[in-house]
């Protein structure tokens, strides 16, 4: 199985298995973090140059691919988020986008509507530690059942529950902490 | 064509450019694994750890059903580790470079004593499921028992330089079993490194 997977990383054939089965959901991820399109195209490429890298880390024996997948889109979104910071601390402006048509833009603001609610529900709980809100995040509004977050942010499956127990006590009060945001 | 389109062109241009990067790399490597070996050769004749064999590493199976592990070459050990899964031992393989070590917190070592001295160590379940012995060490499946992982840490020998009259030791190794599945390694400087008196003169790091 870790030959299959790291497979994804040098075969052509099944990257493109594998690209095609996810790219959707990871845009959508990231459509639920970062509210303008063209962020969230450089970002989709990264996470997916982050696949190349460390595909040989995939164990499925911790979790589904997709929760695999989820936890490099964590960490590349927090790289990102942590240059964005240095760079506006240093003043230094970004050009050298990734090229979007019309169509692009349209699609991914779509998206980025779509997941609206989410990124509402992510204010609600900036105040909540960050490691009660990660488990919070990916069960509440990425739909990760709690094993799958727990593999996801490589943490045990019973500390994934307690964080998510006193994370939901926390935020007792806010709909979509206590249910599930639907799609 | 739509940019999530675009994008996968790119990235399978990147994996061609890697797989290229790679069996470049792969071909420099052997070429200098054959010289060192002539070199070793014509200086003594003692057993060549960096030989040249071309597989990286060799699993055998003993007389007595434990498992004969020779590393020639510090790679492959997602390989290593997938041969012995088939043959009943679940591992973890890493490879140090000289004067580092895997951090000690990998897992809770089965039968958790520390062992303070040599004499000690040997009688621990670690001990006993992986000896060291000669080029190579002897794997007992054994002690392994179901659910925990025997962690292997092989650390290069920056000095190869050693005559018959003391055994070439071109590498150090710890073993060690943990409970179910051993944390990652995580490269620290090995503080013992320089006091390392030989492989006989104190317990393999981690005991």
């Amino acid at each position: 199985m870790r030959l299959k997977q790291a497979k994804i990383a040098t075969d052509p054939v099944a990257f493109e298995a594998f690209y095609r089965r996810h790219v959707d959901a990871v845009t959508r991820f990231l459509a639920r973090r970062v509210d303008d399109p063209h962020t969230v195209a450089d970002l989709v490429a990264e996470v997916f140059m982050a696949v190349l890298d460390s595909a040989h880390t995939y164990r499925p024996g911790l979790g589904s691919e997709i929760a695999w997948l989820y936890g490099v889109a964590r960490n590349t979104l927090s790289a990102e988020r942590r240059r964005l910071f240095k760079q506006s601390r240093l003043a230094v402006r970004v050009s050298g986008r990734r090229p979007l048509d019309s169509d692009d833009v349209a699609r991914l603001e779509e998206r980025i509507d779509a997941e609206g609610p989410a990124r509402r529900a992510f204010a609600a709980m900036a105040t909540l530690p960050e490691g009660e809100r990660a488990v919070l995040e990916l069960v509440v509004i990425d739909q990760l059942t709690v094993t799958e977050a727990a593999a996801a942010l490589g943490i045990r499956p019973g500390t994934a529950k307690v964080r998510l127990h006193r994370a939901r006590r926390t935020l007792q009060g806010s709909p979509f902490v206590m249910e599930g945001t639907p799609g | 064509m739509s940019f999530e389109e675009h994008l996968l062109m790119e990235l399978k241009t990147e994996i061609a450019e890697r797989n290229q990067r790679r069996r470049r790399v792969g071909r420099r490597l052997a070429a200098g694994a054959v010289v060192t070996g002539l070199a070793a050769a014509a200086a003594i004749a003692v057993p060549l750890l960096t030989g040249s064999e071309t597989r990286a590493y060799a699993v055998t199976r003993n007389a007595d059903g434990t498992i004969r592990v020779e590393v020639n070459e510090f790679r492959d050990a997602d390989k290593l580790e997938r041969d012995l899964r088939a043959m009943g031992v679940a591992a973890k393989v890493d490879y140090v470079k000289p004067g580092k070590m895997c951090s000690r917190d990998r897992g809770e070592i089965v039968d958790g004593q520390k062992a303070s001295t040599w004499k000690e160590w040997r009688k621990s379940v670690s001990y006993k499921a992986a000896r060291p012995r000669g080029a190579g060490v002897d794997v007992d499946p054994a002690y392994v028992a179901k659910g925990n992982t025997l962690v292997l840490e092989f650390t290069e020998n920056d000095d190869q330089t050693s005559g018959p009259e003391k055994p070439r030791v071109l590498w150090r190794f710890s073993g060690t079993v943990v409970k179910g599945e051993p944390k990652p390694c995580v490269i620290v400087d090995d503080p013992e490194w320089n006091d390392l008196g030989g492989p006989e003169a104190q317990p393999p790091a981690g005991s």
